[in-house]
């Protein structure tokens, strides 16, 4: 079914937490290990917003809905990151602008060239870089959506979980935006199948790994995706992505999991 | 490695980010009477205006891009800011649209508006690439970045707080034309709206330009080169003509532009010479 950008900007909101007793965290703080797992995914979120000036560097940013996408994913992500900092400024850990302004100056040469790759790779491969663009997005969404769901599960925590079930819902929304753009163009076109093929099996990596360190990808992956549980996880997300046109087999986020030592 | 921010201004902001992105103004079709407009059509020149003023807020991507490969996209706060601004300008965008979408149809005897529904929402204005950045595409935005550092942000706040003045003329002008209070109204509530923007743009704009005489000479050089209004890319040579007669032309118009140049002379390090150019580059402005 086709995605409804309609709907999807009239029905776009902030996510709310103000009926969410925070301050319960006082009593009942969350661990340091869980802490530092929070705060990886609060600096993806507010990461969003340059992940889309990279998108708007490609030929993506031409298209009208994809245009209003942006916009209102944008600000959900946005607002992602303040509720999962309000959680952590419970525990006296501060992200605020100042923090990620920090965060941003530390990721040096490499992010000063990314816009610059990603537009020029962009301008080589011609329209059916999108469809890199949203296969990569849709694969990621659908690892936040599997990352807060086994945060909510492994933390067993009310508060916490009632926020990221709130969350994911929000992130539901934009995996169906990329997962039906990516099928679309997937689709329509063989030459953007082994593109991207190409593209996910050869350079994605977990969500947050381009602005985080490796030994912090490797505790949030080994704290979610860790064990049975966390293969299965990582399974499903590998067979929705696979599932689309061209990217039969794929096993994306098992592979980054081995590659990270992540134990099954 | 990345040079610390030595052209930081010394003193802390007064406009609150955080309470602006909390208080971020979605839709605004329930303060619209559709219904009003559908049974009083506007005049076609209004319609076309308005068509026109709906392109330029809706162009907020392309703008971004250009903005985001540059050390601006480094400071989080005014981030936090362009992602509110852009949504903010998405429901503008989409509100003129709708008052476009019902009067146009009401004219014809067509569309939504005239059958008593609801005219669509509108999705984002797509601008194609090179006209989008004004002969200056993201590489090469980009690598000019490299060596401009933090001042940029400053000449970017100054294309904002331009852009924003040159539509508020327009808006003004919109409401002198109007013998609509459906439009009055709603051209009052969308000038509410942006009235934030300016307030930033403005305080960033001081702050910055005053701080450092770099960022106030990338300002002008940015100022200089823009094609103006931001988003124009996006409107066809005759619209944009037809937008500058409106909003500029005539003995009125003159006056405004005047204005607007004397505005853009009196901001921290501008000269009058950047204040012409501006002037001059209005696009599609009367022939001399």
């Amino acid at each position: 079914m086709a995605f409804d950008i309609d709907r999807y900007t009239a029905t776009s909101v902030s996510v709310n937490w103000d009926d969410l007793d925070l301050e319960g965290f006082r009593d009942d703080p969350l661990p340091p290990a869980s802490l530092r797992t929070l705060r990886y995914m609060a600096d993806v979120e507010y990461h969003t917003v340059c992940y889309t000036r990279d998108l708007l560097t490609t030929p993506s940013h031409r298209e009208a809905d994809v245009s209003a996408f942006m916009t209102m994913w944008n600000r959900e992500e946005f607002w992602h990151g303040e509720a999962l900092a309000a959680v952590l400024a419970m525990h006296d850990i501060t992200v605020d602008y100042d923090v990620l302004k920090a965060s941003r100056l530390k990721l040096g040469w490499k992010d000063r060239l990314d816009p610059i790759k990603q537009s020029v790779l962009g301008s080589l491969v011609g329209a059916d870089f999108v469809a890199v663009h949203m296969s990569w997005g849709a694969a990621n969404e659908w690892s936040a959506i599997t990352a807060y769901q086994r945060m909510a599960e492994l933390e067993e925590h009310p508060v916490l979980a009632e926020l990221l079930r709130r969350i994911a819902k929000q992130e539901a929304r934009h995996v169906a935006f990329y997962t039906s753009q990516a099928r679309e163009r997937l689709a329509a076109s063989t030459k953007a199948q082994k593109v991207t093929r190409f593209a996910l099996s050869r350079f994605w990596a977990p969500v947050g790994s381009s602005i985080n360190s490796t030994e912090d990808v490797r505790h949030v992956m080994t704290h979610l995706m860790s064990g049975p549980e966390g293969r299965r996880a990582a399974r499903k997300v590998d067979e929705s992505i696979s599932g689309m046109p061209g990217l039969q087999g794929l096993t994306i986020v098992q592979d980054a999991l081995d590659e990270l030592g992540v134990p099954a | 490695m990345t040079r610390s921010p030595s052209t930081e201004p010394a003193e802390p902001a007064e406009f609150d980010v955080r309470a602006f992105a909390r208080t971020a103004h979605g839709s605004l079709r329930d303060d619209l009477d559709l219904e009003a407009v559908a049974a009083s059509p506007l005049a076609p020149d209004l319609v076309a205006v308005l068509a026109a003023l709906a392109t330029l807020e809706g162009a907020t991507m392309a703008h971004l891009r250009n903005v985001l490969v540059t050390n601006t996209h480094k400071d989080a706060r005014v981030t936090a800011f362009l992602v509110t601004w852009a949504f903010e300008k998405f429901w503008i965008a989409d509100a003129l649209r709708a008052i476009v979408d019902v009067s146009a149809g009401a004219s014809t005897g067509q569309g939504a508006g005239s059958a008593g529904g609801e005219p669509p929402l509108h999705t984002g204005t797509a601008v194609s690439g090179g006209a989008a950045s004004g002969g200056r595409g993201p590489v090469r935005r980009a690598f000019a970045g490299i060596t401009q550092g933090w001042a940029v942000i400053g000449a970017h706040m100054a294309v904002g707080l331009v852009d924003d003045r040159m539509l508020g003329t327009a808006y003004a002008r919109v409401a002198e034309s109007s013998t609509s209070a459906t439009l009055d109204a709603a051209v009052a509530r969308i000038v509410a709206v942006k009235e934030r923007h300016t307030r930033f743009f403005e305080e960033e704009v001081q702050r910055r330009l005053t701080a450092s005489p770099r960022a106030a000479r990338l300002a002008r050089r940015e100022l200089r080169r823009t094609a103006w209004p931001l988003g124009a890319a996006a409107l066809t040579a005759e619209q944009r003509a037809a937008f500058s007669r409106f909003a500029y032309g005539g003995p009125e118009g003159d006056a405004r532009v005047v204005e607007l140049e004397r505005g853009i002379g009196s901001l921290p390090g501008m000269d009058a010479r950047t204040a012409a150019i501006v002037r001059r580059g209005l696009a599609g402005r009367r022939a001399a």
